[in-house]
């Protein structure tokens, strides 16, 4: 039997199989080091850089060092790097090429990372296609849509809008300033008190006493009409200062009411020209979340979309299904089993990632501990879908923060389902996007949920603003009010959405801040719009009060004494008038009276001729009378 | 060719016993009809080493059987495909499919258990029939076979002095 077995060859295999082992220990992990290098570079489209990989036999492990993977858009950043993984892998899988990893385990994991030396990698040059004209237009539009979906900021709007508050007030100034030095110039022509008591003491004097002579009338007339042309002279200047002061009120009035208006008229021009009225996407949530909401979704997405070949590779699923109708090379039976093995498959994977500063914070939020379940392109073997739940640890200022994703891709088309709920976050100091427009403080519940299929994405979130307190350091006029309106709101929700294409997703957010907005608004502007009538009339009022000092009452006493000299001018004309005819009249009275007492004699002796003539009539009738009666007393 | 010729003679004519010539063309089956790269050849080029099968024997029927490999993979695809598909046979493919170390033999791909089924259903009739035509040609057949005119002229060519030589 002996003479059978070959002694050399048994050792022979037994150093061979040494040698081999040998090998593994030795050049493998450099080898690894290579490979994941070279194929990890060509995969991601940038360097990735490994700093040392060895092996374990007993278990299997495998233990990577110091992985960056550069994120090709920013060559001197990591998408993704961490310090250490170990993976156990199970031996026998990997006879047939399987990966099989029951558990990979991830330390310092870190997104967003700056690197030393660029992980760029030079491309080669190909010959670029030569453009046909009627591309252009469209590589241009497709160059600029970028540019028009970045949203303006609080401060670029300022900057880009001219104000109607700004040019009314600049306007309202200037008419002021201009009516001011018209006033004060007719004001200084006004006579002054000492004058108007000099004019009351000379007029007084001048119609005081009777006319001793004419010439005495005529000195005195010559005086009145020398003080009549100082009168009318004051009087001119008293017009001419209240037309002045006419002027001037009518056209500040008018300057007030367009000041008074243009707030409102501005906010509304913003509105519209910003869609702040939530009708469009960049509405006033937008524009106040909307450059960091979005930023955020965007960043997810680009990471989710680096990351979604790793889990999934249809071209490869496809290539393989291709595969799979070449019968010469045979193909592998699946039976039913409790313990699938795809080519690549990490049954478990924990890391624990930090989260990001938010707002003023100069701490991170905590930590997101997050634990993968079978990875794997091949979903269809295991028949179970990647899983990812991550909770937060160590979290400051958030109660609770849970992630769940569900990628599953057994079925044409895949399906990958994500969940966010994040509760009592409370916030401190977060910079909005508008006016200079902070969030003090509030606390937030978040809760999110979307889905891809098919290259189509639609997710929505809400995100609950609870004891939320606003404030802006601005001091514009529309910094002001918006801090005015949003202090009449406690709560509000804000409501996101993402839908389409998934490489070009079109985003809105909206909330009910743009209703309570818009009727604390409402009720903001009604109320500033009294204030700030009340306030400028008072302005207004002392500022006209203000040109000549205690002006109004400057004024009134100027109007009573335009009535006083107005009267007292009348009077003193109509005394002046009545002067001169009453001694006139004097001369004409003596003549009248002296016609009338001859007229009166006349008539006395006229009556007297005409009673004696009526009594001797009367005698004679009765005469006559009687010799009638006697002489019918002779006849009976 | 020429070579492929000068080691049959080489090895036809050597004192190497026609069983352990034989036993070396048998288990060439598995290394030259299955798929190279498979767990079971490493256990079949233990036995090789350990066993003392003649080893020129068994590289040249590998060589021979890979070639024929192109030919009897449809037939080895075939009877996998049967084997793995068959009704009967389920149970045991699956309590199989259960292990990890039988699933590291990828008994489940249909070539590779066609092809080891087959190498396993010829291996003692190779073992024997070439058992058999090794002493045949060696009592009737070699010392004519060494008169021809072809044979004398390998025997006489450089190469084959080489061969020789190196004791292969």
């Amino acid at each position: 039997m002996t003479k059978w077995i070959r002694w050399s060859g048994l050792i022979g295999f037994i150093v061979v199989s040494a040698l081999i082992v040998c090998f593994w220990m030795f050049a493998a992990g450099p080898l690894t080091k290579l490979a994941i290098e070279s194929f990890g570079s060509d995969a991601l489209g940038a360097k990735v850089d490994v700093a040392d990989v060895s092996f374990g036999l007993n278990p299997m492990t495998i233990t990577v060092t110091g992985v960056q993977l550069t994120d090709k858009d920013k060559p001197m950043e990591n998408i993704v790097s961490f310090d250490r993984a170990v993976a156990n892998i199970e031996p026998f899988p990997l006879l047939l090429g399987k990966a099989i990893i029951p558990q990979l385990s991830l330390e310092g994991v870190a997104t967003g990372t700056p690197r030393r030396v660029s992980g760029a990698i030079a491309k080669p040059e190909k010959k670029e296609k030569k453009e046909s004209p009627s591309d252009a237009p469209d590589k241009k539009a497709a160059q600029a849509k970028p540019e028009s979906k970045t949203l303006p900021s609080a401060d670029e709007i300022l900057e880009r809008e001219s104000l109607l508050t700004e040019q009314a007030g600049d306007a309202f100034e200037t008419a002021y300033a201009t009516h001011s030095k018209n006033i004060e110039q007719s004001l200084a022509n006004l006579p002054t008190e000492d004058s108007i008591k000099q004019y009351e003491t000379q007029l007084n004097k001048l119609l005081k006493g009777r006319f001793k002579s004419l010439d005495d009338f005529k000195q005195r007339k010559k005086e009145l009409d020398t003080l009549k042309a100082q009168f009318k002279q004051d009087k001119q200047a008293i017009a001419n200062a209240k037309q002045a002061i006419k002027q001037g009120k009518s056209d500040l009035k008018l300057k007030f009411s367009e000041l008074k208006a243009a707030p409102k008229q501005d906010l509304n021009n913003i509105k519209s020209k910003y869609t702040l009225d939530g009708a469009g996407a960049s509405n006033l949530t937008a524009l106040l979340f909307g450059e960091d909401a979005g930023g955020y979704a965007q960043t997810t997405l680009d990471y989710y979309e680096k990351v979604r070949p790793l889990f999934v590779d249809e071209a490869t699923q496809a290539a393989k299904a291709e595969l799979k109708a070449k019968r010469l090379e045979g193909r592998f039976v699946q039976f039913e089993t409790d313990r699938p093995q795809p080519d690549f498959w990490v049954k478990t994977l924990t890391f624990t990632m930090s989260l990001p500063k938010i707002g003023e914070d100069s701490l991170s939020l905590g930590e997101v501990a997050v634990n993968v379940l079978d990875i794997t392109h091949q979903q269809e073997v295991i028949n179970r879908p990647t899983l990812i739940k991550g909770e937060g640890v160590n979290l400051r200022n958030i109660a609770s923060l849970t992630i769940n994703g569900v990628l599953d891709h057994r079925t044409s088309p895949g399906k990958d389902d994500f969940t966010l709920d994040v509760q009592d976050w409370q916030l401190n100091k977060v910079k909005l996007g508008l006016a200079g427009l902070k969030i003090d403080s509030t606390l937030v519940d978040v809760q999110a949920k979307g889905y891809v299929s098919a290259g189509q994405l639609n997710a929505s979130g809400q995100a609950r603003f609870n004891q939320v307190r606003f404030s802006s350091k601005d001091r514009t006029v529309l910094a002001k009010e918006m801090v005015a309106a949003l202090a009449s709101i406690d709560t509000f929700v804000v409501n996101g959405k993402a839908k389409g294409e998934f490489s070009d997703p079109s985003m809105s957010i909206n909330s009910d801040l743009d209703k309570q907005l818009n009727s604390a608004f409402d009720q903001r502007i009604a109320q500033k719009q009294q204030e700030l009538e009340n306030k400028l009339k008072a302005k207004l009022n002392d500022k006209l009060m203000g040109y000549a000092g205690d002006y109004q009452t400057q004024l009134q006493e100027l109007n009573l004494t335009e009535g006083r000299l107005s009267s007292k001018g009348d009077a003193l004309e109509k005394l002046g008038k009545q002067e001169l005819s009453s001694y006139e009249d004097q001369l004409k009275a003596e003549a009248k009276a002296k016609a009338d007492a001859e007229k009166a004699r006349a008539k006395a002796k006229a009556d007297a001729e005409k009673a004696r003539a009526k009594a001797e009539a009367d005698r004679k009738r009765k005469e006559l009378e009687r010799k009638a009666k006697e002489k019918l007393k002779d006849l009976f | 060719m020429l070579a492929m010729l000068a080691k049959l003679l080489k090895i036809l004519n050597s004192d190497a016993s026609p069983g352990q010539i034989s036993l070396g063309f048998a288990f060439a089956l598995f290394i030259g009809l299955t798929p190279f790269f498979s767990l079971h050849n490493l256990f079949v080029f233990l036995l090789v080493c350990v066993i003392r099968v003649n080893l020129g024997g068994f590289f040249f029927a590998s060589a021979i059987f890979a070639l024929l490999a192109f030919i009897l993979d449809p037939v080895s695809i075939s009877l996998g495909e049967y084997l793995l598909n068959h009704p009967e046979l389920q149970p045991l493919w699956t309590n199989l499919y259960q292990s990890d170390v039988w699933r590291a033999f990828k008994f489940n791909h249909t070539l590779l258990l066609g092809s080891v089924v087959l190498s396993c259903m010829l291996f003692i009739p190779v073992w024997i029939a070439f058992s058999i035509l090794i002493k045949l040609y060696r009592t009737k057949l070699m010392a004519w076979f060494e008169k021809l005119k072809i044979v004398k002229f390998l025997k006489a060519s450089k190469f084959y002095q080489a061969y020789e030589r190196l004791g292969a």
